[in-house]
């Protein structure tokens, strides 16, 4: 009663996941350095790239469907699949934020820095981490290591906090010139939306934490002292 | 999970010779549920079946040692009247074998057996009975006809009507789909999410699917023991046990 040709599809599921990831990771760690490094030659290539990882999403789901309709998998391997299509919409709306980020990268670039805002450094590690570690613990399955993520996402949100408050400071500072006004204001805006981007990003990577719980152990982490 | 338990089974070993089939079996079936019994071929869920309403003591060279309770009584008791017993814990086998008679002489003759003369409250048993079975409706104008004419699917439900004629307690089922057509095993299921309002019900299966689609608890077995049993549910979504998971995920057979 072995299934073996249905645990190679499974795998084949799986390496379809990692492949994925990896394309997340880097429209991440790309959103991040065209930010830092006004890049927008970079962050174009992000809103480029991004109808690659919409593909493999839909690879994912026609992957997915074949094996809960034709293989009517049971215990961990239902688990696996029902875990795979949520980590994968949650990768796919990770992806979306990287090109928010790069389409307000692109109108920074266009104009000067708008100056030191300490606290996105700090976001951007916090958020790099989170999903890094989300992702490690899908590839070994590690639901000891997926239960510390959630408790990131206060530092992640306390960091968002942070940008928000430096910016407004910045936009309450006088400055000479009703355009030049407008334009602090613009960019400060934007700023704010890239740093309220990577708290979404943050918050999909502990989505990905809980869905590997899940799928590890069948337990259900999700709203904890929510409900 | 029901709390009342039909069948209390404690350290229940049985042999076939010197081959040790079930080793020390414990376990609780609860009252108006379906049980599922699962495992591969050869773990000894039929033979766990059988010891149930005792139809392993037709078979020479095995012996049983432990105890099997149904309410409050051992099955396994000297005393015990098996024809008695049978009545209470009826069974239905894999393959359809309804008697060469008509429909009406299959389902009346466990009454007739037991006294029922009375001609109208007999039709009447067995309206009912085949109204159970969810059989009545398809048979209604032919009832006098041989049952051998039947479908191979009516057939099977004429053994539920059968079985349940004589008003048990429990029913025995093994794997009552295994010889049946996908719409005849559908009506079969469908029976089974009815009658177990009524009854208590045991299946074996060795459809896994069918098992999370009809039964409210699961019990898998494999070598002879008892590995694992819970919710279905459960079972089906998180066993507790590798070896359980191994086996329902087709890790191992």
């Amino acid at each position: 009663m072995e299934r073996q040709n249905f645990h190679k599809e499974l795998d084949h599921l799986k390496l379809t996941v990692y492949k994925m990831a990896a394309s997340a990771r880097k429209s991440l760690d790309s959103a991040c350095k065209a930010y830092f490094e006004r890049d927008d030659e970079l962050a174009q290539a992000i809103i480029d790239g991004d109808r690659e990882i919409n593909k493999i999403e839909l690879d994912i789901d026609r992957q997915s469907l074949r094996l809960l309709a034709l293989e009517q998998p049971m215990a961990r391997d239902l688990r696996m699949i029902v875990g795979i299509m949520r980590i994968s919409n949650d990768l796919e709306r990770i992806a979306d934020q990287c090109v928010n980020i790069a389409e307000r990268t692109i109108f920074l670039c266009q104009h000067s820095p708008i100056g030191q805002v300490p606290a996105m450094a700090s976001l951007i590690g916090t958020t790099r981490q989170m999903f890094s570690m989300a992702v490690t613990a899908f590839r070994d399955m590690d639901a000891e290591a997926a239960r510390k993520i959630p408790a990131m996402d206060d530092e992640a949100d306390e960091y968002t906090m942070q940008v928000l408050k430096g910016l407004i400071e910045v936009m309450a500072a006088s400055s000479p010139g009703f355009e030049k006004r407008v334009l602090k204001m613009r960019r400060s805006i934007q700023t704010i939306i890239i740093s309220r981007c990577l708290e979404r990003i943050a918050d999909l990577s502990t989505n990905i934490a809980e869905h590997v719980a899940f799928i590890a152990e069948g337990a259900n982490i999700k709203h904890q002292n929510k409900l | 999970m029901n709390s009342i338990t039909a069948f209390t089974v404690k350290s229940l070993d049985f042999y076939y010779g010197d081959f040790n089939a079930l080793e020390d079996i414990s376990v609780e079936i609860g009252v108006n549920q379906a049980t599922a019994l699962i495992g591969p071929s050869g773990c000894g869920k039929s033979t766990f079946l059988r010891c149930l309403n005792r139809m392993n003591d037709l078979i020479p060279g095995t012996r049983i040692r432990g105890e099997i309770f149904l309410g409050g009584e051992n099955i396994y008791d000297p005393g015990v009247d098996v024809v008695h017993l049978r009545r209470r814990v009826g069974m239905v086998f894999q393959k359809p074998n309804p008697f060469p008679k008509t429909i009406f002489e299959n389902v009346a003759y466990g009454l007739r057996v037991n006294g029922f003369k009375n001609k109208a409250a007999l039709r009447e048993a067995v309206e009912k009975s085949l109204m159970d079975a969810a059989l009545f409706g398809e048979v209604k104008d032919r009832l006098h006809t041989s049952a051998l004419g039947l479908s191979g699917g009516q057939q099977q439900r004429l053994c539920i009507a059968r079985a349940l004629a004589v008003r048990p307690e429990v029913l025995l089922m093994d794997e009552p789909a295994s010889a049946l057509d996908p719409i005849a095993t559908q009506k079969i299921e469908d029976l089974i999410h009815e009658l177990k309002k009524q009854y208590t019900i045991v299946i074996v299966t060795h459809n896994m699917q069918q098992a999370a689609r009809v039964s409210d608890v699961t019990a898998f077995f494999y070598m002879g023991k008892l590995i694992e049993t819970g919710s279905t549910e459960a079972l089906f979504t998180r066993p507790q046990l590798a070896q359980t998971e191994d086996y329902i995920t087709g890790r191992f057979g």
